[in-house]
């Protein structure tokens, strides 16, 4: 076994925690304990290993890799796998550890980049060094009840900040701060469609609309007009199906994986790092710390982010984003962004070279060309060499500093995750306009494509002489319509319509006018056809098949009561 | 042989010229004062201290949402007894608490924790009588702990071995900056 003198030590802290010696978890309190066991409890065997492991550099990162690939999964704390990384960080604190050459990297890092805050010095006008690099991790709760449940490391500020930038992290991934993420998405995100899927359905789209003109402007389609009808009504129903499902789909997943993540957030302890020592006032790195926040649960649970697109695809580009990334902005519990004084941030940005996008409050001084004018004003007022000479020139410019601006901390996790797309808004915006004309002529289509049967003729007639009614027994009056046809009285057609009130029924009303040129002199003469009425929103098409005729005289014989 | 009697006589004359300039041994008197603890050197101060931690009262009161999770000590009432500031009240929270083979070893943490001590003269002052029972030196480990290493008098050793870290501590603690104890 190697590196048994570890394994003694984290016996010790173990042990020592559960016989009441120790307070803090021996993960959270590791270096303290590590320095205890070390100037006191290690034997002289144990210290002379420890001198030998670090007599070489090879040993030392032999000692380094084997604690990261061997002892963080075999440790175990909780059940759960030690996070090698921030168990190296505090290591390399103490002695002999802070002396190793192998722990140099670990002494200013959790090796766990994260957004950037931006967090100015006394007086500062905006320096590159105000950009201040922040890493997060995620540790097993502590067992230490009173211990918070998100840490500052390396830097000093309000608790109560830190634990509002925390919230609003949890409720972006269960909470307000969700719904208005998925909102978003919904209206402006981009979808996980393979290319041709895209093309596909851009083209179906297009299709739908075609038919819709074709059906409003075009010739009568005549008996076409059912398979038009079927065409239109599946296309578009097979689209709208694949987008809400697709949709439905993968917020419902970002739903459930959310509330996972939240769930693993509260049950774990945050660290936020920042070097310098700085004691932080105002809560200007809020969406900063936010963000990180939900990059440290994502990083202690990878696999859980992984069930969702949405998450696995935000994580991916936060954790690239990392090294180019800033963000300012005070959040609030829900995730609401507030603001803040931006133009020393905006040039402390534009002067540091890692740094090519930035997210703030929804300010004007973070317009783009507001950024264009303040990039101006900071390479004016940039440090002069003190010994200009020759120097090495390099023909590459830096990448324009790009701002997002946001309301919402959701609006961040749009920009980070690359969500928006303006081909998908152009798509939702002409889905939605499709499908509004096609809601309104949904009972147009069903008339054509699933007729109600033939109604019957009933009562009540028409009152008065001069006027016919032709009472339907159906409850569809815009899919029929009544024609008249007699020799005594001139030809009429009507629609039919449901009336209300005293009166009220389905049925077509038409105004009997003699014809001029009678061919009969009975009053009674004619028949009343009862047609299918085919019409496409406002277009009336040619009707359609006759289904029912009546004679004149048995209309008029109803009964008005 | 000449040249031996003369560094000889050298080291003689050198001898004699260092003890003329040399200042005077101090008094038995001085150095048992010096070997007094301050709370004897200056009792009015020891007593005003005590008066001030007497009247901190402390106890975690746990406004949480959700249930406690694990255990917690119990803070210990500590101040920081500054020469020219003044005092200031600092819970101490113990981390770390081992008694063995008569030697007591203690970590604790001081909220908020003092930027600039790297070093306290730790008095314990006993809970119940307010007396001073134990002077040690705690140092500075890491960022925010302070480590203290002192033998126990026989009586206390036995009285605070079976002591848990997440027990009520029977002391108290008032802190001077800067003071070297062995």
């Amino acid at each position: 076994m190697s590196f048994v003198w570890f394994w003694t030590f984290w016996h010790w802290s173990t042990e020592g925690f559960r016989s009441g010696a120790l307070l803090r978890s021996p993960l959270q309190g590791i270096a303290s304990y590590w320095d205890e066991w070390y100037r006191h409890d290690s034997s002289e065997s144990d210290r002379s290993e420890i001198d030998v492991t670090g007599s070489s550099v090879f040993e030392q990162r032999r000692f380094v890799c084997w604690l990261a690939r061997q002892w963080a999964k075999e440790a175990r704390w909780r059940d759960e796998m030690l996070p090698a990384r921030y168990v190296l960080a505090q290591l390399s604190r103490v002695a002999p550890f802070d002396k190793w050459t192998a722990f140099d990297k670990y002494r200013t890092t959790y090796a766990s980049p994260g957004i950037a805050a931006i967090v100015l010095d006394e007086e500062s006008a905006g320096e590159p060094g105000d950009v201040r690099r922040v890493e997060a991790v995620a540790l097993p709760l502590d067992e230490d009840a009173a211990a918070a449940s998100i840490v500052s490391d390396g830097f000093h500020t309000d608790g109560g900040e830190l634990n509002t930038a925390r919230r609003a992290a949890m409720s972006l991934l269960d909470g307000k701060g969700l719904i208005v993420f998925l909102g978003l998405w919904l209206v402006t995100g981009a979808r996980p469609y393979p290319r041709y899927l895209r093309i596909l359905l851009l083209a179906g789209w297009l299709a739908v609309v075609g038919l819709i003109v074709r059906l409003l402007i075009g010739p009568d389609p005549g008996t076409r007009l059912v398979t038009f009808a079927a065409i239109l009504f599946t296309l578009w129903f097979v689209l709208v199906m694949t987008g809400v499902g697709v949709a439905s789909a993968l917020a419902f997943s970002a739903l459930r994986t959310g509330r996972a993540l939240r769930t693993r957030t509260e049950q774990r302890q945050l660290h936020l790092r920042m070097t310098d020592g700085l004691s932080v006032h105002g809560g200007s790195a809020g969406l900063a710390f936010c963000l990180n926040s939900l990059l440290a649960t994502y990083r202690s649970h990878p696999l859980v982010a992984s069930r969702s697109w949405l998450w696995a695809t935000f994580f991916r580009r936060l954790r690239g984003a990392s090294r180019t990334w800033a963000a300012t902005g005070i959040v609030d519990a829900d995730g609401s962004v507030e603001h803040v004084v931006l133009e020393p941030k905006i040039r402390a940005c534009l002067r540091n070279p890692g740094i090519t996008h930035v997210l703030t409050p929804w300010q004007a001084e973070a317009k783009q060309s507001a950024i264009e004018k303040i990039a101006t004003t900071a390479r004016r007022v940039g440090p002069a060499l003190p010994n200009p000479g020759m120097v090495l020139g390099f023909a590459s410019t830096k990448p324009k500093l790009r701002s997002h601006r946001c309301r919402h901390a959701a609006q961040s996790v749009m920009a980070v995750g690359e969500f928006t797309s303006k081909s998908q808004l152009v798509a939702n915006m002409l889905g939605l306009a499709v499908t509004v004309v096609m809601v309104l002529a949904l009972p147009d289509l069903r008339n054509v494509l699933r007729p109600p049967d033939a109604p019957r003729v009933v009562a009540p007639g028409s009152p008065s002489p001069y006027f016919l009614w032709v009472s339907l027994d159906t409850d569809r009056p815009d899919a029929f319509k009544a024609q008249l046809e007699s020799e005594f009285w001139s030809n009429r057609s009507a629609d039919v319509v449901s009336y209300g009130g005293a009166d009220g029924s389905v049925r077509a009303e038409m105004r009997l006018t003699r014809n001029g040129r009678p061919g009969t002199i009975d009053d009674q003469n004619g028949t009343v056809w009862i047609e299918r009425r085919r019409k496409f929103l406002g277009r009336e098409f040619r009707p359609g098949e006759r289904i029912a005729s009546y004679p004149l005289s048995h209309l008029n014989g109803l009964k008005h009561d | 042989m000449r040249k031996a009697t003369n560094i000889e006589q050298l080291l003689q004359w050198r001898r004699q010229r260092a003890e003329s300039e040399a200042p005077p041994a101090p008094s038995g008197v001085h150095l048992l004062k010096l070997a007094q603890p301050w709370w004897e050197l200056w009792p009015d101060r020891f007593a005003a201290s005590v008066r001030r931690l007497t009247a901190i009262q402390l106890s975690f009161g746990y406004a949480m949402a959700h249930p406690p999770h694990g255990h917690s000590g119990h803070p210990v009432a500590a101040l920081i007894s500054r020469d020219n500031d003044g005092d200031q009240e600092a819970p101490a929270r113990i981390l770390y608490m081992s008694v063995r083979d008569g030697r007591l070893r203690l970590r604790f943490q001081l909220a908020p924790v003092p930027r600039n001590d790297s070093t306290f003269e730790v008095t314990f002052v006993s809970e119940n009588g307010l007396r001073p029972i134990l002077l040690a030196s705690a140092d500075r480990s890491g960022d925010d702990e302070y480590r203290v290493d002192v033998e126990l008098p026989t009586e206390l050793a036995a009285a605070w071995e079976s002591l848990k870290v997440t027990d009520p501590m029977p002391f108290r603690f008032i802190l001077r900056p800067g003071f070297e104890t062995n």
